[in-house]
């Protein structure tokens, strides 16, 4: 019992380093190519599928990341 | 290239801002369903932002955050794809058609009258729909039905009746098919909101709730599947013309994410009302904001006479506070309720996992006497299931009491109808009867399993409490058993819960238990105030607690304003009844604290970590109880463990 729970918890853990890691290597790219990025997806026409690409990455990594966040504070939902 | 001068350069402030105006947005969104966002369009601008580049950009990071919600809810079954997809491809026509509005009215009118338009549209809409849904809320707050399964309005039933061959469908979330003529001028509704006011959901989730009959929790989760669609559409369309901000919606994402994970595990812990609440909240204060911000408009289109520049001024940043108010109400009322359903949630949780034993020493050969108490014999009793959690304790309970007591079990179900419910929702009946129906086969079931004689009986009127006392009459039950539903705050002071008004009407005994309590025999609590009902109580609790073996504490409450008389009369009332336990053989001790009874009992209940509280009642009925009130309904109310009221004969 007591070692399937410490097992339980420690895979939440590992999946928030790795999403958040995730996370932050994306914003900091973001970052980091500011003025590349903004010039690039606000070229218009068929460059929108450039922001729509990156808001679906964003919320791939952060959506999974922050899933993850509240569950390892123990803010869970009610079963 | 030339558009790229309209994008802003960002301080670390402007991305803290946009990271807690995120947050706060997605908290809500995460909770009703939209409602986020319209803070945000305003905010950016304040900071400098283009107005299109701000809408443009606020519609990008919706649609990412509205998935992620969206996916979030659909794992707590909360969602209906196929419902949200069905409005969401008409709502993104009425985008188009309200954007095509809103820009001939610019054309025609100038800026002055898009934003008069924009704010007669709020003041319209949240007016009406606003006020409706807050009123709505606190009905059902006010009537006692919070805790109830939430009922299917007049108009659902009848926009579920019409069938109308070719364009029906049917949605999980509804029970029902529905004709999609109905869907579409929702949809299109829906989205002409959100090209107006950016906030298409508060027509969207109404329009689910009220017109089509989803549930408040599945319309406000299937609202975000309206608002993915509708986002995609609208980024693309200002993607094309290359006016999205991206860094600005990746960091109102990057908050907004946290937020609306939050949002959405809290509508887990809420009952559904709350979710009017904070929409009914946020849409009156946003009226209010738009309502102060008209003359700005109407003196701008010379409508009304010119208004002194400070005065339109401090008019526009008064609309702006307001407007961060209503998020700001939103968010904290949604917070509160996440704090308090957890704090329940976890005190439950621990209630119920607290160790536990036979209600009767195993050492006593079963079954046991009959007698057990002197006011009744313990040999039917009458157990009242919803098939709900909140009945689970009371069949579990039941159960193992009959099991020791070697008692009869008759298990009742009631399904409510009316005549109106009869005609008009023939299989919505079916339907509660059929469930009904196998969760008796399955208490039934566990009860042969136990070796338990059981019956059960499935019946249907319209007042629940009349038929449980009805059956138990029949049966010539000695005992009712039942569940209730926690009430907090002013809930707690409402009349109309099934369980009081049973044990209102009961003439024979009614053990209370609520879903996580386990009556374990470690203590009794025998709540006395000297009375022939409270001495009914005694002999009660007495014979219990003899065959228990369990210890007593008898608790006789007054209060400050009593005199030193009336005070010297509780310990000689404790005295009295220890004395007469002592004599039975229990082992009993006295008190008499000063307080609020209920509060006391409770009190003394949790303090002596006792699973069983045992009252008298005084039967008190209707306006009799409104006006003297009950103290075994407001101890009902607070504590966690099992309660017995015993009639007097």
């Amino acid at each position: 019992m007591t070692d399937s729970t410490v097992a339980g918890a420690g895979k939440p853990i590992t999946r928030a380093v790795l999403y958040g890691l995730m996370s932050l290597i994306l914003y900091f790219l973001l970052y980091l190519f500011e003025d590349s990025i903004l010039e690039f997806t606000a070229r218009g026409g068929w460059y929108f599928i450039a922001p729509v690409a990156l808001a679906f990455v964003f919320s791939y990594a952060h959506g999974t990341f922050t899933g993850h966040f509240w569950d390892i504070l123990g803010i869970k939902a009610k079963k | 290239m030339e558009l790229v001068t309209n994008f802003i350069p960002l301080s670390a402030l402007d991305v803290t801002y946009l990271l807690v105006v995120g947050f706060i947005g997605g908290l809500v969104s995460g909770f009703i369903g939209s409602g986020g966002a319209f803070v945000l369009t305003p905010a950016m601008m304040s900071m400098g932002v283009p107005g299109i580049v701000a809408v443009a950009s606020n519609i990008c990071h919706k649609f990412p955050k509205a998935l992620v919600g969206a996916i979030k809810r659909a794992k707590y079954g909360q969602v209906d794809v196929k419902l949200g997809i069905v409005l969401g491809i008409s709502a993104e026509a009425g985008v188009i058609y309200g954007a095509h509005i809103q820009e001939g009215i610019k054309t025609a009118y100038g800026h002055a009258g898009s934003n008069l338009y924009v704010s007669v549209a709020f003041v319209v809409v949240l007016g009406i729909i606003g006020s409706y849904v807050l009123w709505d809320a606190w009905r059902v707050y006010r009537t006692g039905h919070a805790d109830e399964e939430e009922k299917v309005s007049r108009l659902a039933r009848w926009v579920q009746s019409i069938h109308i061959p070719g364009t029906m469908m049917y949605f999980k979330g509804l029970n029902a098919r529905v004709s999609v003529l109905f869907t579409i001028p929702l949809g299109f509704a829906t989205g002409m909101l959100a090209a107006t006011i950016a906030v298409g959901g508060f027509i969207g989730v109404p329009a689910m709730h009220y017109v089509l009959g989803a549930p408040a929790l599945i319309a406000s989760a299937s609202e975000l599947v309206i608002a993915f669609v509708m986002g995609v559409g609208g980024t693309m369309k200002f993607a094309w013309s290359g006016l999205v901000d991206i860094r600005l919606a990746m960091i109102i994402l990057a908050g907004s994410l946290f937020g609306i994970q939050l949002g959405a595990i809290g509508t887990t812990y809420v009952k559904p009302h709350m979710i009017k609440v904070v929409m009914g909240v946020i849409m009156v204060l946003v009226l209010v904001s738009r309502a102060i911000a008209i003359p700005v408009y109407l003196s701008e289109l010379d409508l009304i006479e010119k208004l002194n520049p400070h005065l339109t001024e401090a008019l526009k940043n008064i609309s702006f506070v307001v407007l961060i108010a209503a998020l700001a109400a939103g968010a904290a009322i949604v917070f509160a309720s996440l704090w308090r359903g957890i704090s329940v949630h976890r005190r439950e949780a621990a209630l119920a996992g607290a160790p536990s034993a036979a209600f009767a020493p195993s050492t006593v050969a079963a079954p046991m006497s009959p007698q057990l108490s002197p006011l009744g014999r313990f040999e039917r009793f009458l157990v009242a299931t919803d098939g709900s959690e909140y009945s689970a304790g009371a069949v579990r309970e039941a159960l193992s009491m009959a099991r020791k007591c070697g008692a009869r079990v008759h298990v009742v179900s009631v399904v409510a109808s009316d005549a109106e419910l009869e005609t008009m929702g023939k299989q919505l009946l079916k339907k509660e009867f059929d469930t009904a129906q196998s969760h008796l086969e399955s208490v039934r079931a566990q009860a042969a399993a136990d070796g338990v004689a059981c019956e059960t009986h499935l019946i249907h009127g319209s007042d629940l409490h009349q038929e449980i006392v009805n059956e138990a009459e029949r049966t010539q039950a000695d005992l009712i058993i039942m569940g209730r539903r926690g009430r907090h705050g002013l809930a707690r002071l409402m009349v109309g819960d099934t369980t009081v008004k049973v044990i209102g009407h009961a003439r024979c005994s009614v053990l209370v238990v609520p879903r996580a309590a386990a009556l374990t025999g470690r203590h009794f609590v025998l709540a006395s105030d000297g009375s022939r009902y409270a001495d009914a109580a005694a002999a009660a609790a007495g014979s219990l607690a003899r065959h228990c073996q369990t210890p007593v504490t008898v608790v006789s409450v007054t209060r400050p304003v009593h005199s030193e008389e009336r005070r010297r009369e509780a310990r000689h009332v404790v005295d009295r009844v220890v004395a007469f336990l002592k004599k039975e053989g229990v082992t009993a001790e006295g008190a008499v604290p000063h307080g609020l009874p209920d509060q006391m009992i409770v009190q003394t209940a949790l303090d002596r970590q006792a699973d069983l509280i045992v009252m008298g009642s005084h039967g008190r009925t209707g306006l009799e109880r409104i006006l003297l009130g009950s103290i075994v309904e407001r101890v009902l109310n607070q504590t966690h463990c099992a309660v017995l009221v015993v009639k007097a004969a």
